[in-house]
């Protein structure tokens, strides 16, 4: 089951990510990558004010993480983001199971904007197709 | 005597408890909330193979989309325990995606299908028991990509 703090984690991956895949971008490529961070460091606020409010203790950012490949131009920077938004996706999808109500509205939300983004990100990179038949499935 | 009634009386109490669906767990006909959404997804494969038939020009862009429609619905009939005959599309309805239509208009009516067909998928989503959330949060999350390629 993933709780809250396996969802805080991907976040925090997933805005480090940003800031090594940004820098590999020009124009609307890095616009849009501006834009998913900011929608990524959003998600991650949300969680950190969940967490603490419930008494928990929110866990912070590593100083660094791996990446998978090394990002070295647009090519692979697209590549990355469109794997971090399948990773979060993922995370957030095994996350619907244990939520209801308004919370399960914020996390399907999520799961959503992450697809969109991963959908966005293929369509730059001029992957076809641009869509998987199940988001946030594990393959 | 006496157990000639207990039988009968036995006969009378188990018939419509059969009826009302407490004791006939595997009775296939018996409805499921995702019924509606299953049988809506089957009807959206068969506008996809409309489309595609009458523009075979938009085939290399509406095929995926289809496809997955067509998986959605699998996965869907899978769950609920509905027979692969529930898959077939019936033919479309007249006057939908006529032949020689423009691209243009296709599209918009898919893009505008797939909206109604994402709310739908959400509504059931948020409705849904925790053992299905996760499949229907991937078939809201797809048609939301479907309504990003379809512009």
């Amino acid at each position: 089951m993933t709780d809250q703090q396996d969802l805080l984690a991907a976040e925090h991956a997933a805005i480090f990510a940003y800031g090594v895949i940004g820098a590999h971008l020009t124009g609307a490529a890095a616009a849009a990558a501006r834009n998913a961070e900011a929608a990524h460091r959003a998600l991650r606020d949300a969680l950190v004010l969940r967490l603490s409010s419930g008494g928990g203790t929110p866990t912070p950012t590593d100083p660094v993480y791996a990446l998978p490949f090394p990002v070295t131009d647009q090519a692979s920077a697209l590549r990355l983001a469109i794997e971090v938004e399948e990773k979060t996706g993922a995370v957030w999808r095994s996350a619907l199971a244990s939520t209801s109500g308004k919370e399960r509205e914020t996390t399907l939300a999520a799961l959503v904007d992450c697809a969109v983004r991963a959908t966005r990100f293929r369509r730059t990179a001029g992957i076809t197709p641009a869509t998987v038949t199940f988001p946030g499935r594990p393959e | 005597m006496l157990r000639a009634a207990t039988a009968v009386a036995g006969a009378a109490v188990t018939a419509p408890l059969a009826g009302c669906g407490l004791f006939d767990r595997d009775d296939p006909e018996r409805p499921d909330p995702l019924d509606p959404l299953l049988d809506s997804t089957v009807r959206l494969v068969g506008r996809y193979d409309a489309a595609i038939a009458a523009q075979p020009e938009l085939a290399e862009r509406l095929t995926p989309l289809r496809d997955a429609h067509q998986a959605h619905a699998k996965a869907l009939a899978q769950l609920i325990g509905r027979p692969a005959s529930r898959l077939s599309p019936s033919p479309a309805p007249a006057g939908s995606s006529p032949p020689g239509g423009d691209a243009a208009a296709t599209l918009a009516e898919l893009r505008i299908a797939e909206k109604t067909a994402r709310d739908e998928a959400t509504a059931a989503c948020l409705a849904a028991p925790a053992d299905r959330t996760a499949l229907l949060g991937s078939i809201v999350a797809a048609r939301a990509t479907h309504q990003e390629v379809l512009r």
